[in-house]
């Protein structure tokens, strides 16, 4: 037998304690719970300020300002993010606020039409009988569900029926997408209790 | 029949939790080794890799956290071995804010301890985390040294071997993505399309469906779904390099092919679940006055 | 000091601009939402115009656009931060009006500051938060490790428990949409995990056909997958791509306000 170190059995008592939320609520989960938040919060204050702030902002600054000189604005936007929170001019954090969105939104226009929009519309134009024998399947498929999905208008009969072909296509991709949220679930609980028996339990049975 | 469904359909649920503990606990105790089948979209994964040349450079990004770890982890280990044993050069980051630097950090300590001759700096080297993930993808794709100034441990990039001819992306044969959630898909959506690197992807099993559309659209050249996915890998790199089998049947780590039997069990009873529930529903419904 | 155009203007835009708005924003309240709105008009066109016009002082290696986002890696740094400020006020009120379950606040505040703490440590004295140059973890690493895994681990893997629970008590095919969606999950699950060679492993003579019978199950899945499921996804992905994108157009144009937080009037 051969006792785990000290930090296997704090990983063991967290992990217990978490799991005994599903007999009942009680204050070891709770313990649980609130320690998760703290150290989550904790943990997100340690790798932005390692791996962000200190190498992309306050070494640049420190050991090269004469290059890196209009790093202080982020560094001063990042500042003015947080007064939000106090009430007379919270709303000067408007700036940080909309400059940050507005960027990261920016991107996301660009890669909603070069990486999703055009090479999905361009994947659906293919021959229809050519030498995949199902590829109409496919195409049909796409069609219904884009009309499925068009709102601007009321649908007429024709259209109500295409889209009923439409929803059946989602409810196949729901079903299997379910089969996978079987597989991604259990994944994770099969993590732990392989990490309870094998890291923890049977180092203390001497297996 | 109808009575007996719906008594088991009242039963209190921590007997089903309890049974479900139960079915996922007894795999690990008594292994039972089912086989794994491959499929085509790991199998492309696997042989894009196999056809990099030594000397060649992929990037391998951290996009996920200890919430997917069981299915991701072993995705990162088995192409990061197969890097060592085809001496293709990696280079490690990490954009997922929560947990993905550590998990990082662990699996290439881990892989490092299996292969001493690896040397950092010059065989692989991990750049650690960056917050703002689409900015950093934004600029790698420019300027590789411009997001990560030096590797984790403070080295400046220009003094990096694996880094002199490695400017952006567009010098890389390859990133490789294993991710939970959204920042994987921007690998392919943002990343490919501004430097036109190939892009494989390691998803957890719960977003692998929608990437589907992507393998359609040649938008990714692999995907590894889930734990599966990961077990499907291992068996590959196990058939091609028989030496590797150590790491995944004698010790006592986590593997997802060991997994795959809980994986197995908890699917037929899920099935069987949903069985029971929607007979004694049909039978309830036959019975029902009109 | 260096003066390339790129970040000359970039500081024009969000320094000058700003700081202006601000002054004037102190005796006109009216210019409090609308200068941040012609600000929140450049940021957004920028990363947009750089993909499509290359000109030095705009996608260059010291133009605009990269610059930029090396200035939203540092902001993103900030931004992930914030909503501690909020978790800190909140439980700080909790503890001090000993309110029910402060207890527990005050657990939340210890994991904060020994692992923030730790972090700090790290950063600045320079032994970072991975491991040690003789392969020992940093007090961070440990914390890590040891609290914060296994607590984020085991907190989403309660989820498997409440799938299987849900998938006896809820999962009924009420209609024709709802069985096909059944029979897809199920035909999904067949295939991805050898159940038929899990059934007949009591059985050795059957061992060859539940083989070839989960490798035909196989097939099916994929093209399950690849074809209904990719169809599908794809008309979901081109929607909501389109939807986003006419979305990201108006907030960039400032037809939509509601991210910064203006109140009634402004």
């Amino acid at each position: 037998m051969t006792l785990p170190p000290i930090g296997v059995w704090i990983a063991a008592f967290l992990t217990i304690s978490a799991l005994s939320f599903l007999y009942k609520d009680n204050p070891f989960f709770r313990f649980a719970e609130s320690l998760f938040a703290g150290v989550s919060l904790g943990y997100y204050i340690g790798i932005t300020l390692d791996q962000t702030l200190v190498p992309n902002l306050i070494e640049p600054l420190a050991h090269d300002f004469g290059k890196n000189w209009d790093l202080v604005v982020p560094g001063l936007l990042g500042l003015m993010l947080y007064m939000r929170y106090v009430p007379k001019i919270g709303w000067v954090s408007r700036y940080a606020l909309a400059i940050y969105v507005t960027y990261y939104i920016g991107l996301d226009f660009t890669r909603r039409i070069h990486g999703e929009a055009m090479p999905q519309v361009a994947r659906i134009i293919q021959p229809v009988f050519g030498p995949n024998p199902l590829a109409f399947v496919f195409v049909i498929g796409v069609l219904s569900v884009l009309v499925y999905f068009f709102f601007s208008r009321e649908q007429g009969p024709v259209t109500r029926r295409i889209s009923r072909l439409g929803i059946w296509f989602l409810m196949i991709s729901f079903g299997a997408a379910f089969g996978f949220t079987v597989m991604g679930r259990v994944a994770l609980l099969i993590g732990r209790l392989n990490f309870l028996i094998l890291d923890w339990i049977y180092p203390i049975l001497g297996i | 029949m109808r009575r007996f469904l719906e008594r088991l359909l009242g039963l209190d649920r921590r007997w089903i939790f309890l049974f479900v503990l139960l079915s996922v606990a007894i795999p690990i105790i008594v292994p039972i080794g089912l086989p794994v089948t491959t499929t085509e979209s790991t199998r492309k994964a696997f042989d894009f890799i196999e056809a990099l040349k030594p000397g060649d450079t992929i990037l391998i990004s951290f996009d996920y956290g200890p919430s997917s770890a069981p299915e991701n982890d072993p995705m990162a280990e088995a192409v990061m071995r197969q890097c060592a044993l085809r001496k293709i050069r990696f280079i490690v980051i990490a954009l997922y804010p929560l947990g993905g630097l550590n998990l990082a950090n662990n699996a290439v300590a881990k892989v490092v301890s299996e292969f001493p001759d690896l040397k950092d700096g010059t065989d692989y080297v991990n750049l650690g985390y960056k917050d703002g993930a689409s900015a950093v993808m934004r600029r790698m794709g420019d300027d590789i040294a411009g997001a990560f100034p030096t590797d984790q441990k403070g080295t400046p990039l220009s003094q990096i071997p694996i880094m002199k001819g490695i400017a952006s992306l567009r010098q890389v044969q390859l990133v490789f993505t294993v991710a939970t959630g959204i920042i994987g898909e921007w690998w392919i959506t943002q990343v490919h399309p501004q430097s036109g690197t190939p892009v494989i992807i390691g998803p957890t099993a719960v977003s692998a469906p929608k990437y589907y559309a992507f393998l359609n659209s040649g938008q990714l050249v692999g995907m590894l779904g889930g734990m599966k996915g990961a077990a499907e890998y291992e068996k590959l790199i196990r058939a091609r390099y028989p030496e590797m089998a150590r790491f995944y049947t004698t010790t006592h780590d986590f593997t997802a092919t060991k997994g795959m039997d809980g994986q197995t069990v908890m699917h037929l009873i899920v099935l069987l679940f949903i069985l029971l529930g929607n007979s004694a529903f049909l039978l309830s419904r036959r019975g029902a006055p009109r | 000091m260096t003066f390339n155009l790129g970040p000359v203007v970039l500081v024009l835009l969000f320094a000058v601009v700003p700081i202006i708005g601000i002054f004037l924003g102190l005796n006109s309240p009216g210019l409090r939402s609308r200068i941040p709105i012609w600000v929140a008009v450049f940021a957004g066109l920028i990363p947009i115009l750089a993909m499509y016009i290359p000109k030095g002082f705009l996608s260059g290696q010291t133009g605009m656009s990269q610059r930029m986002d090396d200035w939203l890696i540092i902001l993103a740094g900030f931004a992930l931060l914030l909503g501690i400020v909020n978790v800190l006020q909140n439980n700080f009120k909790k503890v001090a009006r000993r309110d029910s379950g402060w207890f527990y606040s005050v657990v939340l505040l210890i994991g904060l500051f020994v692992t923030g703490g730790a972090g700090i440590y790290g950063a600045v004295t320079k032994i970072g938060i991975g491991f040690n140059p003789d392969g020992s973890p940093t007090p961070f690493k440990y914390l890590t490790d040891w609290f914060f895994q296994p607590l984020q681990s085991t907190i989403f893997a309660l989820l498997a428990f409440f799938m299987a629970s849900a998938a006896f008590r809820a999962f009924r095919a009420r209609n024709v949409e709802a069985t096909i969606l059944l029979v897809a999950a199920g035909l999904v699950m067949v295939g991805r995990v050898p159940i038929l060679e899990l059934l007949a492993v009591p059985f050795p003579s059957l061992h060859a056909s539940a083989a070839s019978a989960s490798q035909a199950m196989g097939k099916l899945t994929e093209w399950i997958m690849d074809v209904p499921n990719g169809a599908a996804q794809s008309g979901i992905i081109i929607g909501a791509a389109l939807g986003a994108a006419s979305m990201a157009l108006r907030v960039i144009l400032g037809i939509e306000r509601g991210y910064l937080g203006l109140g009634k009037g402004e």
